[in-house]
């Protein structure tokens, strides 16, 4: 905790000048703010009223940088443009504090967001796969929304307040040093009664947030549930559920609001009691003959001018901390390794790679628990096409990452073209990889510029060729508007056979030397994954092929079967050899083909059927 | 200035005063609490137009040499005025809490309602996070600016005019000349405020850009690294954190600008004050020095009133979206719910409520279903189902197969009454479901659908949800009767353990398993089961199916089912292409036709290519 507040301040010196200038406006503004009631005090003193003994020396030498007492006596309007004069000036430098500040801030949120999301796409997988999507998004959103807001408004208005509060004490102490005094008596009471309330009252600000994401989590269950509630009839009872924390969040919500109240009546009276000492003691001087009718004006608007800042100021030192918690939330995510990008590593040209792949003796585990492959030895002959079955959590996708290099094995070698993989840099090994996931991911734009994205400079031919090996070609051109259409948030959705299809074509127009298909086919009919896989058969000779699927007929006419179980492979050869001996292979065919068989087409998910 | 009109128009003139007046509609509820904030608003307006005033009677009393007991006591009144100030702060954050609290649970309660009678169609068009957004910000929104707009029109038009009419009489020339400054406020004021509507508007458009791009790259990660996209993506996005950055600035700057205006402004108005004021003074006129000082004060305060009221009228204009989407919402009517008539059955029904009838009065077995010339569309040119007829006979498993988007789930979807047929009409023992209750047919049916959505808490609460009386033993029953037991009894907690935010935390398999133990246990007339089983491993649907076909024996039941174990023990298979029954008959029969269910049957079985 200690160390945070001078990271937060590291993070202010990245814009020095910015931050010096605005500091530098802020107080020629004040000083100029202060000013302009100090010329009504002199003229009405010096001018207007004047005493017996004549204007001070103070007043006197005011009144000549004006042209004089004679002159200012009888052209008053002067006194006017001089108020407004300095009026102006000083809104003119409060508008560049303005601006510097913002710039300054503005500048180093963006580095941040930027810094934040840069390293969201370098950092290693395991760290997102950590993570939760939600929790790291906040982190980039709102966190750094709250160190903005900091940074822009808050440390602004400290400044601010502590400005205001020492620029007009000088000319206070050389109007009257006793009235000075009183002025600021009760300003350490107000800061101190504003920062211990609102640390004391931080739980109802805490408990009305957790009503509110209880309140909206309900919501949400219901809607995505909404079908489900119908279908059981339980309306009722969601609204009787949904009632208990919609009351709870209002209960704790109008208590905050009284707590509130408390807090601000509170700290109005003590800031009227600031005004009334002054004009208490003013008025008492001002009997007595010790005070002048200007100085008691000056007073009296000066008290106005800093008690309401520096009230504020005890507000935001209260929440001070919730700045530090999101600095450290953010930089939890900016503290994480990147993938290393291997610029002294090999680097492949893919017109050279045939494909060939090695493992020898791989083993990986996720952090201490079992291995999840166990020493993984297997030899893929470039342009074959090979297949990887077994029962959920054998470990069939951990190849697939480490071969990605999305993770890095705890022991053994994998070789590319007989290339340890640890010496290649990461962005050529994936190029020239191709994988399709069962749930695959579709940016939200146009079809066109997804399928795009496996080669930027691919041409409609090329595209159209590869939609139709990937069976999506008829359907991309039943839509409005053909491969123009968008995906996604923003525009159409699409069944997950669909989506796998388009990820397909995307990873074919990449052409890549090996492509993975990991369950890549799970969501789509059995008549057109024959298709696909038929089509694929005929491009063989261009990459090697690599299938993870659960269902057999998917995987019948691989050259090699490699048969998977607790993370190691436990079988290997052809679909007939394997049929031909007793074991997990013929075990899961029998099934599929008695029993549990699918008929007619896999389900695509649809709503709209 | 030529264009300040337009921006005056943009804030007060087109502020939708119907739409405002239905949703404060919602607050009729709390009439005290809104009558508390308007006569909060007045009087707390009373008491800061008689502070300066006092002050200046209080400064004459002083520099007259008044008699001690009238300073005393005009003392005490501006001490009493003060503690009066408070004393209303507290009293109407409390009346706005209870406002504003109070509203947004109402709004909140409507809304949700709403949406439980909603028609399932309304679900399909609006994406999740968008109705839960109407129910948490937006109500939040509409509510919370509800008290302090009350308040701040109150307090500001009585202020002004206090200050206004006071200065008038006090002395009407003077009282003009300060007066000058007020249109330009005004001006000033529309067109920042204007401005500064439209930049936070685009700021906060921005800001979800800003959040779905994050988002894109968290759970796209995987893509992006396959594609090596990493610098692509991030230089996008850094397109959208710098247009960030310059509404950011935009609306810094415009705040930069604003608000010295306005303070200038002030100093103008204290400037004429002097000036006007000190000429009178020095012809000798009756203004006193105390009310000199009064003007000077009121000069300044007249931009709070002006800048208060702006603020607030431009809130309402900011919500105004806020409440339409809430209004909108609360005023649509349900496509899908009880007639008038079918109420009004219910509500005699509940009267003598008695035997074999259901709460609408009916007959409360469902003995047969039939589809009389069932037509239906999403889009009228392009029919889903047309002229569809089928008679369901008592007991009777129908199974549905065929391909993908034939229109299987929408004969499902319209026997639940999630949709109601186009043309024609669905029959329960030969009556037509629209004179029956919705809640008896619902109720009365069991309905496991693909997605099987489960709800956050234990895994015995979810599949006590259609009948939460129901013991413990009831629920291990159901849960063994679909080989749930054994995993559900394998979790951490057992029956206990928490599922997690839509049942998360347990696979789809596994989710499917509780879903349809959540229906079984419910014990209905009528099973509608869509691919339930679709996700589970073949090794447990090949257990299941004992449990299955002994729960539908003896009761109506329509399966669309993809394995042929399901499929094979139905009483009747009926083929659907294009939204039509293209054959029907028992798993034999139709083999022995040789018609579309053969091809679906060796299609499957037969070896490939």
């Amino acid at each position: 905790m200690k160390t945070q507040p001078t990271r937060i301040s590291r993070l202010m010196m990245r814009e020095p000048r910015l931050y010096g200038m605005a500091i530098a406006a802020m107080v020629v503004s004040s000083l100029l703010l202060y000013l302009a009631p100090l010329i009504p005090t002199i003229v009405i003193d010096g001018v207007l009223f004047a005493s017996g003994d004549g204007p001070s020396a103070f007043e006197r030498f005011v009144l000549r940088l004006m042209g004089g007492e004679e002159f200012v006596a009888s052209n008053l309007w002067w006194t006017a443009v001089v108020i407004l004069l300095l009026t102006a000036a000083a809104g003119f430098f409060a508008y560049l504090r303005g601006v510097w500040s913002a710039l300054a801030t503005e500048r180093i949120i963006q580095r941040m967001r930027d810094d934040l999301y840069r390293r969201l796409q370098r950092a290693p997988l395991g760290f997102i796969d950590r993570s939760e999507t939600g929790d790291l998004i906040q982190r980039c959103t709102s966190d750094v929304d709250t160190l903005r807001l900091y940074l822009s408004v808050h440390v602004v208005e400290i400044a601010r307040a502590l400005a205001m509060l020492v620029v007009p004490l000088p000319i206070m102490l050389l109007v009257s040093p006793l009235m000075t005094l009183v002025s600021v008596i009760l300003l350490p009471v107000i800061v101190l009664f504003a920062v211990v309330y609102f640390r004391r009252i931080r739980t109802a600000f805490l408990h009305v947030d957790e009503a509110e994401s209880a309140l909206t989590s309900r919501v949400q269950e219901n809607i995505t549930g909404i079908r489900v509630v119908r279908a059981f009839a339980q309306q009722e009872q969601e609204c009787l559920r949904f009632g208990e924390r919609n009351a709870r969040h209002r209960d704790l919500d109008n208590y905050l609001y009284r707590v509130l109240a408390w807090f601000w009546s509170l700290s109005d009276l003590m800031c009227m009691a600031q005004k009334i000492l002054v004009v208490g003691t003013g008025l008492i001087l001002l009997s007595t003959g010790r005070l002048e009718v200007g100085a008691f004006f000056f007073f009296l608007t000066v008290v106005g001018m800093f008690v309401w800042p520096i009230r504020q100021m005890g507000r935001i030192l209260a929440d001070l901390g919730k700045a530090q918690v999101a600095f450290g939330r953010i930089e939890h995510i900016l503290g994480q390794p990147e993938e290393s990008e291997g610029e002294d590593g090999v680097h492949l040209s893919s017109s050279s790679v045939s494909g060939a792949i090695a493992f020898s003796n791989v083993s990986f585990s996720h952090g201490e628990s079992s291995p999840v492959l166990d020493g993984i030895s297997m030899e893929i002959k470039a342009g074959s096409t090979v297949a990887l079955v077994g029962p959920s959590g054998c470990g069939k996708s951990t190849i697939i990452n480490l071969l990605m290099r999305f993770y890095d094995p705890d022991e053994g070698d994998i070789e590319l073209d007989g290339i340890p993989l640890s010496t290649i840099d990461r962005g050529s090994l994936r190029s020239n990889l191709s994988v399709v996931m069962q749930e695959p991911f579709l940016f939200s734009r146009s079809l066109q510029e997804n399928l795009k994205m496996g080669r930027i400079d691919a041409g409609e031919g090329d595209i159209v060729e590869a939609a139709t090996v990937a069976a999506i070609h008829d359907s991309i051109m039943e839509f409005d508007e053909g491969y123009s259409t968008v995906v996604g948030e923003r525009g159409v959705t699409l069944s997950g056979g669909q989506r796998q299809r388009l990820s397909i074509a995307r990873a074919l127009l990449r052409d890549p030397a090996v492509l993975i298909l990991d369950d890549a086919l799970s969501a789509v009919d059995t008549k057109t994954e024959r298709a696909i896989l038929a089509a694929l058969r005929e491009r063989h000779h261009r990459h090697t092929t690599i299938i993870v699927a659960h269902r057999l007929t998917t995987v019948m006419q691989a050259d090699e079967v490699f048969v998977m179980d607790k993370g190691r492979i436990i079988d290997r050869g052809t679909h007939a050899a394997l049929l031909e001996r007793e074991g997990l292979y013929r075990h899961f065919w029998d099934i599929q083909q008695s029993g549990a068989a699918a008929i007619g087409d896999r389900p695509e998910g649809s709503a709209h059927e | 200035m030529s264009s300040v009109t337009p921006h005056l128009e943009d804030v007060l003139g087109t502020v939708d005063r119907g739409l405002w007046r239905r949703i404060a509609r919602h607050a009729y509820a709390y009439k005290g609490a809104a009558w508390g904030m308007i006569i909060g608003g007045i009087l707390i307006a009373i008491v800061e137009a008689l502070l300066p005033f006092l002050i200046g009677v209080l400064v004459d009393a002083v520099v007259d040499g008044a008699s001690t007991s009238r300073i005393v006591w005009l003392s005490v009144a501006y001490a009493g005025c003060c503690f009066a100030f408070c004393v209303l702060v507290w009293c109407f954050i409390v009346a706005a809490g209870r406002l504003a609290t109070g509203m947004a649970h109402d709004l909140r309660r409507a809304s949700f309602e709403r949406l439980q009678e909603l028609e399932s169609a309304y679900f399909d068009l609006q994406p999740a996070g968008w109705l839960v957004s109407r129910l948490t910000s937006d109500c939040r929104k509409v509510s919370s600016l509800m008290p302090w707009f009350l308040l701040d029109i109150c307090w500001g038009i009585t202020f002004l005019g206090l200050v206004g009419v006071g200065m008038l009489l006090i002395d009407f020339v003077l009282g003009l000349c300060v007066m000058i400054v007020v249109p330009f406020l005004v001006l000033v004021t529309a067109y920042f405020q204007s401005r500064l509507l439209r930049s936070s508007r685009l700021m906060r458009k921005t800001n979800s850009e800003l959040t779905a791009v994050y988002n894109e790259g968290i759970t796209g990660i995987r893509t992006t690294k396959s594609l090596s996209r990493e610098h692509a993506n991030a230089s996008e996005f850094m397109g959208v954190s710098k247009t960030m950055r310059d509404y950011s600035m935009l609306n810094a700057i415009e705040t930069s600008i604003f608000l010295p205006i306005v303070t200038t402004l002030g100093g103008l108005g204290v400037g004429i004050a002097l000036w006007v004021g000190g000429l009178q003074i020095q012809e000798g006129s009756e203004l006193s020095i105390g009310m000199l000082i009064a003007f000077m004060q009121y000069a300044v305060l007249f931009s709070m009133p002006v800048r208060e009221l702006a603020a607030r009228l431009s809130d309402l204009k900011g919500a105004e979206a806020a409440a339409e989407r809430i209004q909108g919402l609360l005023e649509r009517e349900p496509a899908i719910r009880d007639s008038d008539e079918v109420r009004a059955r219910v509500e005699e029904a509940r009267r003598s409520a008695g035997g074999d009838l259901a709460e609408d009065g009916g007959l409360a077995r469902i003995e047969t279903i039939e589809f009389s010339n069932v037509s239906f569309w999403y889009k009228e040119e392009e029919p889903v189902l047309q002229d569809f007829n089928l008679v369901i006979r008592p007991g009777e498993t129908i199974a549905l197969v065929g391909p993908t988007g034939g229109g299987k789930t929408t004969i499902a979807s319209l026997l639940c009454r999630f949709y109601e047929p186009c043309q024609g009409g669905v029959l329960f023992n030969g009556v037509e479901y629209r004179n029956r209750s919705l809640h008896w047919l619902q109720s009365s049916l069991g309905i496991v659908l693909q997605d099987p959505h489960l709800f956050s808490g234990s895994v015995a609460t979810n599949i006590r949800y259609g009948r939460p009386e129901a013991t413990m033993d009831e629920i291990e029953a159901a849960a063994r009767l679909v080989e749930a037991h054994g995993f559900i009894s394998r979790l951490s907690e057992g029956y206990e353990t928490e599922v997690g935010e839509g049942g998360g935390r347990l696979s789809v398999g596994q989710r499917q398993l509780v879903a349809l133990a959540r229906a079984i246990l419910k014990n209905p007339q009528v099973f509608v089961m869509d691919e339930a089983t679709s996700s589970v491993d073949t090794q447990t649907e090949h257990q299941i199916q004992k449990g299955i076909e002994a729960t539908l024996s003896g009761r109506i039941a329509i399966v669309i089912a993809h394995r042929l174990s399901t499929i094979r023990t139905a009483d009747r298979i009926l083929v659907i292409e294009a939204g039509r029954i293209v054959e029907q008959g028992s798993h034999e029969e139709l083999l022995e036709i040789g018609g579309a269910y053969r091809d679906l049957y060796k299609r499957h079985f037969a070896d490939p290519g």
